[in-house]
């Protein structure tokens, strides 16, 4: 064995630059995945004094493996290219503030405010808002307090602990039968179980789930409860037909019931649909002079990276038109 | 010549100016030094001698054995990093490759008194309610 070396790999010790208190910046800009990158990198390109306010890098890109739609590339690893979107931001030398989670944005004479919960306030002239989504939660007892201990939004990440374990997984379209092949892969013994009558995920999918004869599909059942006290030990789940209650002993569960659109930051500034998601034109504008959203916190249907990627571009050249025209740069 | 690259010498350098408090290691070898006791006593020397904010305390692990029990020390080399307390962060074996990287950050950190972790990590940290012994094993390959 080689005698280790004592070399410093100097990319870990970086120094950000923070945005500032007592700047007002062109363009704030709030998040950190695909729209709102591309975002900072076009802004950076067009000179505009932009910050980024974000809570990581990658967003829901570190969230899946190997990604296949990705013009360029036939597949890339899906941390690589959140790597490389983030090392493409950095080489820009923008002010960033990570580990930062915003709570509100305001609008007082034209200037935008971003409060975060560190207890600090922002400026900018403009703001784009581009904060993706979440995993939604079931919303019932016994949640809460299981996340990460047997309860999983991301099978990504957490699927290899199950091996040859029993696992539930809620949810009946694809992202759930994704999240199936993830927990067959590892040998997990899994159930599934669908709120909605009939399946939704694509019928290749399901094939492919059903093929590996490890896999018990219950069809418009509802969630119950969660059991478990330190770690979870079961689920109660509901036949809606029939209204009878029937016990899953499992060693996890994992929730992929959709997500939810990250705007409670503008929800008291912007426009929303019923679903909460930012109200866009073609231009990502919102119904706020000098508020531009992008990605998947917006109305934008088809939540995939490239079309992401592409509205965080839109959005950062609507913010530049924006501040020409109303001549701040 | 010494562990340290002249190129990774200036860099720590810079990297230490921003140690605003003081940081002790204390590292127990013996005196007989073993291959790995006598490279990591090597190079913390000189990262001690980089910044005045960074002392160094040699223990000898058989004469010293009351204060290997204190800090629970069972096994050398064992390098432990202190700041205005102990923080329980303690290097068994030499920390070369990627945790010679590691045992830096951590020196910054407790120079600066700042984990640099998120507020909703150190929410959830701040609910651990009795003791946690983490031990993270690594291999240098």
């Amino acid at each position: 064995m080689d005698f280790p070396d004592f070399s410093l790999d100097s990319s870990l010790f970086e120094e950000v630059k923070k945005p500032k208190n007592d700047e007002t910046y062109d363009s704030i800009i709030i998040g950190g995945g695909p729209a709102a990158m591309t975002a900072a990198v076009y802004a950076s390109r067009k000179m505009m004094n932009i910050s980024i306010i974000t809570k990581d890098f990658g967003g829901q890109v570190r969230e899946t493996s190997e990604i296949e739609n990705w013009i360029g590339f036939q597949n890339i690893n899906a941390k690589d290219l959140a790597d490389s979107f983030e090392e493409h931001v950095k080489s820009f030398d923008v002010p960033i503030c990570l580990n930062c989670n915003v709570l509100e944005v305001t609008i007082e004479d034209h200037i935008f405010k971003v409060l975060t919960d560190d207890g600090n306030g922002y400026s900018g002239h403009s703001v784009i808002f581009a904060t993706g989504k979440r995993h939604r939660p079931l919303g019932i007892p016994g949640e809460k307090g299981l996340v990460g201990r047997g309860l999983a939004y991301c099978a990504t990440c957490d699927a290899p602990f199950y091996k040859g374990k029993k696992v539930v997984v809620a949810g009946g379209g694809n992202s759930a039968f994704t999240t199936a092949m993830d927990l067959t892969k590892v040998g997990a013994e899994l159930t599934m179980v669908n709120f909605i009558k009939g399946w939704q995920a694509d019928e290749s999918l399901q094939e492919r789930v059903k093929s590996t004869g490890n896999t018990t599909l219950l069809d418009y059942y509802e969630f119950v409860r969660i059991e478990g006290k330190d770690k979870v030990t079961g689920v109660i789940i509901k036949d809606r037909d029939k209204g009878e209650e029937k016990k899953i002993t499992a060693d996890g569960v994992f929730v992929e019931i959709g997500l939810l659109p990250n705007s409670d930051p503008v929800k008291n500034l912007a426009e929303l649909n019923t679903q909460g998601e930012v109200v866009v034109d073609c231009l990502c504008r919102t119904n706020v002079e000098g508020l531009f959203g992008a990605g998947d916190v917006t109305t934008v249907p088809h939540k995939q990276i490239v079309i992401s990627a592409g509205e965080g571009a839109k959005a950062a050249l609507s913010a530049y038109n924006y501040l020409i025209n109303n001549n701040i740069i | 010549m010494g562990m340290l690259k002249e190129e990774d010498r200036k860099k720590l350098i810079d990297l230490f100016k921003a140690i605003k408090n003081q940081v002790k290691i204390i590292f127990f070898t013996q005196e007989m030094e073993c291959m790995y006791c006598s490279a990591t006593h090597d190079v913390l020397e000189e990262i001690s001698s980089i910044s005045d904010k960074v002392a160094l305390e040699v223990h000898d692990f058989v004469t010293d054995a009351e204060l290997a029990k204190k800090y629970g020390v069972d096994k050398i080399p064992a390098t432990i990093l202190i700041g205005e307390k102990d923080y329980g962060i303690h290097f068994y074996g030499v920390p070369g490759g990627y945790e010679f990287n590691v045992l830096i950050q951590n020196i910054l950190n407790i120079g600066k008194r700042d984990a640099e972790l998120s507020n909703d990590v150190l929410a959830e940290l701040n609910k651990v309610d009795q003791p946690v012994h983490l031990q993270v094993l690594i291999s240098p390959t």
